[in-house]
């Protein structure tokens, strides 16, 4: 999990929107739990929706013990949608993500991805899939690894002869691609995956954390190749815990808590503006945090700016006759909105101290196994 | 097109593996040695046979002798490629199902749009050519060399080297049945290792269970013997044909078969129900 953010003003008790205490704004249903995101999808049209969940739960035996990966699950993801499922280590964020390829059966529920039963082997023409720690047959090259899964998805001999070149040169690996996988770096791994999920020219393109082990620049290349898919058309599910790229790639993400969906929208929603702004000074001009919270403000300076919480409009005013009553110039005034990952940990922290209260006995294990 | 990319893994792995190599290896090797034996042979019965095969070119009407000599060596070569060739096959194969099914592998292969039938059997075709060449290399490779160096031709040993196959074939179904639900390689390989163990004593299963204290071990003694394949008693009786003293009976070979067939079905069925 990532470490906590310093976030500059911090009060649990602010006034801000949202609910149970919450800084931030929930998108998602008024109901506490899964419930109320059960009664925005129950009447989703699964036909029309690229990618639809309903009522999916998945268990698990580890011995004599059953483990819910998945607990009533509902989703739905709309087409040329880009799709951010995020959740702790654990969360189940692979599982669903094999549900809806077909790799692993519901325990209850069911999925449909275009409309049909991804374990049906027609329903996954031209779907990518880019699986979390994929291992290719070390004895392949670059080239016959994808010369491989293209024959499997049923791609023409002569479109791989042309495609497969391309594909190595989009990912960064051409000049590689007649080496044994078996050689190649993490990240080369990472890349040649990307390629091979891009194989079919998918129509759903299914990515169980892509920027895993990827460096920085790689990282930007992947979002520029996602991006360039997506304006054909594709859909994109995506699991990271890479918050920024999360935010920065996808229209709609749903936080998955111990195999709930517990929060739903979309970016835009999750990370409203908050009550918080920053105002800048012009160059030279000091203001001192300390006289404006002796004011009752919740102001902290940071570089060379203040950021100030605030109740409403008219307080934020208040602060600003403030300063120009003292001469000081001002040159920026703009509102904070709360960063994708500070809404996460908030939601994840706020489940779990919920957890907490009302049952003290764990529920699933702790992602290091437990016990 | 979807089946020949599967085959065509199986032979690549194979490749990559030294799976090919190393049955060549051995084959080779027996081959040579089978080679510098024969030699030995027509040099040591040369009092008794070296004559009889410097006339057998000049006089056909000799020839039922020399058939006679050539069908106890070939009879004897069976009964070693029978026990190396499936030997060999088994080790050969072994990993194949565990290698499929490895995790972030199987992923791979099992989300193209294929069904897992076609995947699984796919794979178990490669398989089948795969061994089918190697014993077609072996078994005609001591074909061939006998055969030349005697001019006698005796088809019963190709029949042989097909009911080699055929047996081969019953344990591999076996060996995906095993890997499917085990994914382990060990067991994949010492499992019908142990059938072939078992399957000699078993021949004897009319007696074994005739002195049998209650009918319900004698029952299971009789169970084992019709379910399991009777590797031992199809390997006398393939040795005994090229011998040309019998002709194999047809029910151990149906048994063995079918026992095959049900595991390789059971295995496809895991298989399908299986969560990756
Ligand atoms: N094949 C399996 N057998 C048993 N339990 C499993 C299996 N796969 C997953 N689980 C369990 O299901 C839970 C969810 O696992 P999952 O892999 O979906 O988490 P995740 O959200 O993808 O986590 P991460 O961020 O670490 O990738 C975990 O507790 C895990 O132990
Ligand atoms: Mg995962």
């Amino acid at each position: 999990m990532p470490a906590l953010p310093a976030t500059p003003i911090a009060s649990g008790d602010s006034p801000a929107q949202g609910g149970r205490g919450s800084r931030y704004p929930r998108a998602a249903p008024a109901g506490e739990n899964n419930a109320g995101a059960a009664n925005v999808y129950a009447g989703v049209d699964t036909d029309a929706a690229a990618i639809a969940v309903r009522g999916v739960s998945k268990e698990f035996r580890h011995g004599r013990r059953r483990l819910r990966a998945l607990d009533g699950v509902n989703l739905a993801v709309g087409r040329g949608e880009v799709f951010g499922l995020l959740g702790a280590n654990g969360a189940g964020k692979t599982t669903l993500v094999k549900v809806l390829l077909g790799l692993a059966r519901p325990t209850s529920g069911e999925v449909r991805v275009r409309g049909r039963d991804p374990r049906r082997a027609a329903a996954r023409r031209r779907i990518g899939y880019l699986p979390e720690g994929h291992r290719f047959p070390g004895y392949l090259t670059g080239k016959a690894s994808l010369r491989l899964f293209g024959r499997l998805a049923g791609v023409a001999e002569g479109t791989l002869d042309q495609r497969i070149p391309e594909l190595l040169e989009l990912v960064g690996l051409a000049g590689r691609g007649g080496d044994r996988v078996g050689r190649y770096s993490k990240g080369m791994t990472q890349r040649l995956g990307l390629a091979c999920a891009l194989v079919d020219e998918p129509d759903i393109l299914f990515l169980d954390e892509p920027t895993d082990g990827v460096d920085p620049v790689g990282r930007r290349q992947i979002r520029d190749i996602l991006l360039a898919t997506r304006r054909h058309g594709t859909t994109i599910f995506i699991n990271s815990h890479l918050l920024s790229e999360v935010e920065r790639t996808c229209d709609h993400v749903a936080i998955l808590h111990q195999g709930r969906v517990v929060r739903e929208g979309t970016v835009e929603d999750l990370t409203l503006p908050t009550m918080r702004y920053r105002v800048r000074l012009g160059e030279g001009q000091a203001a001192t945090a300390e006289r404006l919270t002796g004011e009752g403000l919740n102001v902290v300076a940071s570089n060379g700016s203040l950021e100030v919480e605030v109740a409403d409009l008219a307080a934020l005013n208040r602060l600003v006759d403030r300063l120009r009553a003292d001469h000081l110039l001002i040159a920026e005034v703009s509102p904070l909105r709360a960063a994708l990952e500070d809404v996460f940990i908030e939601v994840v922290e706020g489940e779990e101290r919920a957890a907490a209260v009302s049952d003290p006995g764990p529920r699933t294990p702790d992602p290091g196994g437990g016990r | 097109m979807k089946t020949w990319a599967l085959i065509v893994d199986t032979w690549r792995e194979a490749l990559a593996r030294y799976t090919l190599l190393g049955f060549l290896a051995v084959s080779s090797l027996f081959l040579l040695v089978l080679t510098f034996a024969l030699n030995l042979d027509i040099v040591d019965g040369a009092l008794a046979a070296g004559t009889l095969f410097g006339k057998a070119f000049e006089v056909p009407g000799k020839g039922p002798a020399i058939a006679t000599v050539v069908a106890t060596g070939q009879s004897v070569f069976a009964g070693i490629l029978y026990v190396l060739g499936v030997f060999l096959a088994v080790f050969a194969t072994g990993s194949q199902v565990p290698n499929l099914q490895h995790r972030g592998t199987v992923d791979l292969y099992v989300t193209r749009p294929i069904g897992r039938t076609h995947l699984l059997l796919g794979r178990f075709l490669g398989a089948v050519t795969l061994v089918s060449a190697n014993l077609l290399i072996l078994c005609g490779g001591v074909f061939v060399i006998i055969s030349a160096k005697t001019h006698v031709w005796n088809p019963r040993f190709l029949v042989a080297s097909a009911l080699i196959l055929l047996v081969f074939l019953s344990y591999l179904g076996f060996m995906y049945l095993v890997g499917v639900l085990t994914s382990s390689t060990p067991l994949s390989i010492m499992l019908p290792y142990a059938l072939y163990l078992l399957s000699v004593p078993l021949v004897a299963h009319d007696r074994i269970a005739a002195a049998m204290d209650t009918r319900i071990g004698a029952g299971a003694v009789q169970t084992l013997y019709w379910i399991l394949p009777k590797t031992a008693e199809i390997g006398r009786d393939l040795t005994g044909y090229v011998l040309g003293k019998a002709t194999p009976a047809f029910l151990p070979l149906a048994t063995t078969a079918a026992f095959g067939a049900v595991c390789l079905g059971a295995a496809v069925v895991a298989f399908n129900r299986k969560n990756f």
